[in-house]
């Protein structure tokens, strides 16, 4: 079921305009459903068949609840339907053929749903990893969770808890409330991020470097390269510019190896640092929108993650400037682990309102990022490494120093707002980083 | 020394609110005919939505449509509403009777009720059907401000209020976010109608007109306020009709 709008945490299903075994083109219409006094034609993103329907006209469904089942091939249809049958619509298996609902990038296919184009609503996949809500009749809900059950009206007894033993989280409660509807977006182009904390980067031992293919060879784009393609391509149609800082992180190292041992890691502790910056610099989280410059609610920082088989996912850290330091590195493993296992939700990965891309693991010295498309900016985060400094009083120090890069939509952000955005960064993270912890 | 350029200022292109056609035939218009247009128009925007390409502001977008009109008596019910709100036999309905692609329970359109159909790609507004629906319920609270009344929205009954009787139905219709349908506030004309239904499925609730808390009020008078709340509202700056478009100014009239 998908949201159509935040507000919306269940649907009626008016009617179902293919029956089961239809083909289905890319974006043509599949079901029609009902929210308020608002309808709604809900289209495939992909070409398959219907394969089930597993709730009839005219019943109700939560948003984010498989309602049926489209696969890429006709010889799929029955496996499908033995599927669905079993599953009986309540909690869908979690294996990677896992049907997903029509409007949420249909088919069994690669990736989750990176490759949906523009046009349709994008729904929520229905849960991964169904779990008991309530176990010896007791709801557990953490209290963040309860919180905001009771804010955004959310009945928690209705909630699928996607924490240990089936513990409803904040984010399972939002999900249900069907978070805001947005286009799937995908990080900058070159490789990226994610290896922070989880030990060593693997030396590599035959090869080194990523292939996808072996000399000679052309090898066609996969769904979420293509995916990266098309927003790298749509990032040239924005006036870009770049500015840079570097930022003296003794201060941040010192604190890094006290609360490393807590499981903070070196992106949790950045992305709350930009957050917190951020939070005090509405205009560099704002957007170009055609109807003007559009602020969002939130901070919600995407971090670039590469994946093994090529393509990136930017996973988003919601409200990184509220969240706490320990929970965000708590949600932050569990993002990149289910970004990999490619189990993501799509408001997981496509709500982030500005993007952090750090290839520091690597002893990178400087770079700079591709804006993601219907964002304003992004921030490319070097390595740290000893430099010679000299102070304002002619003394000569060592310190280790890190570049960061900001790549920002000049329609919104101007150089005065990026440098005074990065100016207040640097001196949070020189003089004060042990306040991220609070 | 760095140079403040704070207080340097260029002009905002994106500050231009987007024009968008304003229709407002003079005749009645038959209900099959103002859903036709509609459709046309959400078409339009349709062919232009698949072939875009995000964040390329350098296309120009078809411009969206508002129209104001009025019907002659008529019944519409939506997609998912119930015969059972219908107190007639539907298969001789006392005037003509329209399944059609929206949302909500039956209605009634008649003279003396002033409907706006905003054919609206909410991807330059908000992908949000919920905040589509209050937008139009405030559309109708501003009117009312205007007229020194106070509408009201009352919680899980779409639409606006005014001392417990309803003045304004509202039921919209979605193709990849491109609304279609919309607003019908009564403003004179004979209410008889819709005894003949339980409006928007709702047993026991009156059905208003502005017209009983300003006497002698006409549509004349309100269509102006509703032209400007939805123009103030949606951040619409109106364009007349083209000759190209004067076939959707008025209703199918017999030719001779």
């Amino acid at each position: 079921m998908p949201a159509l709008s935040s507000t919306m945490t269940e649907g009626k299903i008016v009617e179902w305009l293919k029956k089961p075994g239809d083909k289905v083109g890319r974006g043509e219409s599949v079901l029609v459903v009902e929210s308020d006094k608002a309808d709604m034609d809900v289209e495939s993103f992909n070409e398959g068949y219907l394969a089930a329907v597993l709730m009839p006209a005219g019943s109700t469904a939560p948003v984010g609840e498989t309602i049926g089942l489209i696969v890429e091939t006709e010889a799929e249809i029955a496996e499908a339907q033995a599927k669905g049958g079993g599953a009986g619509g309540a909690s869908p298996a979690p294996s990677s053929e896992a049907p997903s609902s029509p409007p949420a990038a249909a088919a069994p296919a690669p990736a989750p749903a990176v490759a949906a184009p523009v046009v349709a609503p994008p729904a929520p996949v229905p849960a991964a990893a169904p779990a008991p809500v309530v176990s010896d009749g007791r709801l557990v809900a953490s209290p963040r969770a309860k919180k905001l059950a009771s804010q955004m009206g959310v009945n928690l007894a209705s909630v699928r808890g996607s924490g240990p033993n089936g513990r409803i989280q904040a984010e399972d409660v939002e999900r249900a409330a069907g978070r805001p509807v947005s286009v799937p977006r995908v990080g900058e182009g070159t490789s990226a991020a994610i290896v922070a904390g989880a030990g060593a980067p693997a030396v590599p031992t035959a090869q080194a470097g990523n292939s996808f293919g072996a000399p000679g060879e052309t090898v066609a784009f996969n769904t979420l390269q293509a995916a990266v393609n098309r927003n790298m391509e749509a990032s040239l149609a924005v006036p870009c510019f770049r500015v840079g800082y570097t930022i003296t992180t003794d201060k941040l190292d010192v604190f890094y190896k006290q609360v490393k041992p807590k499981g903070v890691t070196m992106t949790a502790l950045l992305a709350k640092a930009v957050a917190v910056t951020l939070a005090r610099h509405p205009q560099v989280n704002a957007a170009t929108t055609a109807a003007g410059m559009a602020y969002p609610a939130d901070v919600n920082v995407a971090v670039a993650v590469a994946m093994e088989d090529g393509g990136l996912i930017t996973p988003v850290l919601r409200q990184a400037d509220r969240t706490d330091l320990y929970e965000m590195s708590r949600q932050w493993a569990d993002l990149v682990k289910r970004s990999r296992s490619k189990q993501l939700q799509p408001e997981e990965y496509s709500t982030g309102t500005f993007t952090l891309s750090n290839l520091g693991m690597f002893g990178v010295d400087r770079f700079d990022a591709i804006l993601p498309p219907g964002t304003g900016a992004i921030l490319a985060v070097a390595a740290s490494r000893p430099t010679v400094v000299a102070g304002k009083d002619g003394s000569i120090s060592v310190k280790r120093q890190m570049q960061v890069n900001l790549t920002a939509d000049h329609r919104v952000i101007y150089g005065a707002d990026g440098a005074a955005f990065l100016k207040d960064l640097a001196e949070l993270i020189e003089t004060r980083p042990d306040s991220l912890a609070i | 020394m760095p140079i403040d350029i704070c207080t340097l200022e260029t002009p905002n292109q994106g500050a231009q609110r987007p024009s968008a056609f304003l229709f407002e035939p003079q005749q009645l218009v038959p209900f099959s005919v103002a859903w036709s247009w509609q459709q046309h128009w959400q078409e339009r925007l349709l062919a232009f939505s698949t072939r875009s390409v995000q964040n390329d502001h350098e296309v120009v977008q078809p411009p969206e449509a508002v129209w104001l009109l009025q019907h002659p008596s008529c019944y519409t019910l939506g997609r998912g509403a119930s015969d059972q709100h219908l107190l007639f036999d539907p298969a001789e309905p006392p005037a003509p009777l329209h399944r059609i692609d929206r949302g909500g329970e039956v209605t009634h359109h008649m003279p003396g009720q002033l409907v706006a159909y905003p054919v609206l790609d909410l991807h330059r507004h908000q992908c949000d059907l919920h905040w589509y629906l209050r937008q139009l319920e405030q559309v109708v609270i501003d009117v009312l401000v205007q007229l020194d009344l106070e509408g009201e929205r009352i919680e899980g009954m779409t639409g606006v209020w005014l001392d417990g009787r309803k003045l304004a139905a509202i039921g919209v219709g979605c193709r990849r976010w491109i609304t279609q349908h919309g607003l019908a506030l009564n403003v004179s004309g004979n209410l008889s109608g819709f005894d003949a239904v339980v409006p928007c499925g709702l047993k026991g609730k009156a059905v208003g007109r502005l017209s009983e808390w300003i006497p002698g009020l006409r549509v004349e008078d309100v269509q102006p306020l509703l032209r400007d709340a939805l123009g103030q509202r949606f951040g619409l700056r109106w364009q007349g009709p083209g000759a190209a478009f004067s076939h959707l100014m008025i209703a199918d009239e017999p030719r001779g």
